[in-house]
């Protein structure tokens, strides 16, 4: 019993550090909560499902499809929504407002279109089980889980092996310097959404096979919020860490206290985290010599 | 041939009229500066020729050309800003602070020999290349700063204030370096607001006092100037 909701605990909290990690990317970078991240992971998870019912392909293919469907809109979204605020340096306020009517826009537009119904993705890991220290696990769990270590720990090589990652890096510290590098900053936020929109994508079609996909589906994202935060904004082993926690509390708590007192737990973490560590676990150590 | 040449220039913050139709040139291999008082305008020129501060009026022509308007393509022209503070990416460590500087370049072996023609300049930077350089000290980080520029081939280098908040001793090394730098065969244009040094090194001069040119001649004989040494240079 332990084991198993330790590892469904760690299923959610991957899935979690997916969201966060896309979040604190993006945050990093222009210093706003994109609150249209959530809209995104829906939009991902619905073209996910339109592959995966429509054209029949297998999950490999509708994961690839997601990926790059929500790394497209997330770059729209940047283009249409963000970009002339940029331009115009508008204060990140600005940018923040300017995303939370993304996301009532972009939900609103799916109620429009496609309804509200909830679906489901078809049965790609039936309800296979894989025998852990002899506990038995959904394979879809532990799949979720090793899914997303693999997936992050390729985005923090990404961020720290390469050129691109060490201008994205250098762009957290000082944007305009960036720019007098030679960056072409338009592009390079490009790529930031780009990515963002990625693991959006990945995270969307794991929500989905797990639960289901409906239009506000993207508020789960809150708790990619609190991951964020816990982790350390900005940081992405943080958003890793803090999503794994977040995910292992919360489901331990459904387990052994009460699945009403889960959301209370989790939100009453991040009020701690925020007044005892705002930080986080592992945020950007900004501190520089005088 | 004019490296830069600026012919009156305006430029706003809102009502500020902060830069008063200047024009200037700085020949290909010369060290120009220009000097004046805090709030003279000198930083928001260079911010301008950076591409980072739109300018409300003006033309400038980098070797006859237009200066584009955004920082990456004025970079790929030959330009490359030293700003006030030095600004580096402090998280980074020396060696990508140095690597950013080479962003625009593909040439592996010549990126190499850039950073070896820094370290030859500054050697104390090859001690400290994994050293993130928020930590180093403020005459490192000028040096780091001054590296990061070069790193890009600069045809023009502009510098803002780069002996600000040094010691004594370091920013005779720093002047020294700008000599070198500009006998390499990179035009030189600075601004500084302590100035007798920058003069004395510089081929001209220019003297700025709210967004105004108002005097100019060779870099030396400014530095002389008993009426100039009285209200700019501190006697």
């Amino acid at each position: 019993m332990f084991l198993q909701t330790l590892i469904t605990g760690l299923s959610i909290g991957g899935i979690y550090a997916l969201m966060a990690v896309g979040y604190s990317l993006v945050f990093s970078v222009l210093n706003f909560s994109n609150f249209a991240h959530g809209a995104v992971i829906m939009l991902g998870a619905y073209v996910g499902l339109a592959l995966a019912t429509k054209l029949n392909f297998g999950f490999g293919l509708v994961l690839a499809g997601s990926v790059a469907g929500a790394g497209i809109i997330a770059v729209l979204n940047e283009k249409l929504a963000y970009s002339s605020l940029r331009r115009r340096k508008a204060p990140s306020l600005y940018l923040m407002i300017s995303a939370m009517g993304c996301a009532v826009f972009l939900e609103n537009l799916v109620y429009a279109t496609i309804g509200s119904r909830f679906y489901a993705f078809p049965e790609f890991f039936g309800r296979q089980v894989v025998t852990i220290f002899g506990s038995s696990v959904s394979l879809l769990d532990v799949g979720a889980f090793i899914f997303a270590l693999i997936a992050i720990l390729g985005l923090h090589l990404f961020i720290n092996r390469t050129r691109t990652g060490t201008a994205i890096r250098a762009g957290v510290c000082d944007m305009t310097m960036c720019s007098l590098m030679g960056v072409d900053l338009n592009r390079l936020i490009a790529i930031v959404f780009l990515l963002a929109g990625a693991f959006a994508g990945v995270a969307g079609v794991f929500l989905g096979i797990k639960y289901l996909v409906y239009p506000t589906m993207g508020w789960v994202t809150n708790k990619a919020y609190i991951a964020a935060v816990i982790g350390g904004l900005g940081s992405l082993p943080g958003a890793l860490a803090g999503g794994l926690i977040l995910g292992v509390v919360e489901t331990f708590v459904s387990t052994y206290i009460s699945s009403v007192l889960r959301d209370v737990f989790s939100f009453t973490l991040l009020i701690a985290f925020l007044v005892w560590r705002p930080n986080g676990l592992m945020g950007i150590d900004s501190e520089e010599k005088v | 041939m004019n490296a830069l040449l600026v012919e009156d220039l305006n430029v706003h913050y809102g009502t500020i009229h902060a830069v008063q139709g200047v024009s200037f040139s700085v020949n290909e291999g010369e060290i120009v500066s220009i000097v004046g008082s805090n709030g003279a305008g000198k930083s928001t020129i260079m911010w301008t020729l950076a591409g980072v501060v739109p300018p409300s009026g003006g033309r400038v022509l980098i070797k006859g050309n237009p200066l584009p308007s955004k920082p990456h393509e004025i970079v790929a022209r030959g330009l490359a800003l030293v700003p006030e503070r030095r600004r580096l990416f402090s998280a980074l460590t020396v060696r990508e602070n140095l690597i950013m500087g080479a962003y625009r370049r593909r040439d592996e072996e010549s990126v190499k020999a850039e950073m070896e023609r820094c370290f030859q300049l500054f050697p104390i930077l090859r001690e400290r290349l994994g050293q993130r350089s928020g930590t180093l000290s403020g005459g490192e980080q000028q040096m780091l700063a001054i590296s990061r520029a070069i790193m890009s081939d600069p045809k023009i280098l502009l510098l803002d204030e780069p002996t600000l908040g040094l010691a004594p001793l370091i920013v005779e090394a720093v002047m020294n370096t700008i000599i070198r730098i500009r006998d390499e065969g990179v035009t030189v244009l600075m601004v500084e607001q302590n100035a007798t040094q920058a003069l004395e090194i510089s081929d001209r001069g220019y003297i700025l006092e709210a967004g105004l040119f108002v005097k100019t001649g060779p870099g030396p004989e400014l530095a002389m100037d008993p009426e100039i040494r009285r209200a700019y240079l501190g006697g």
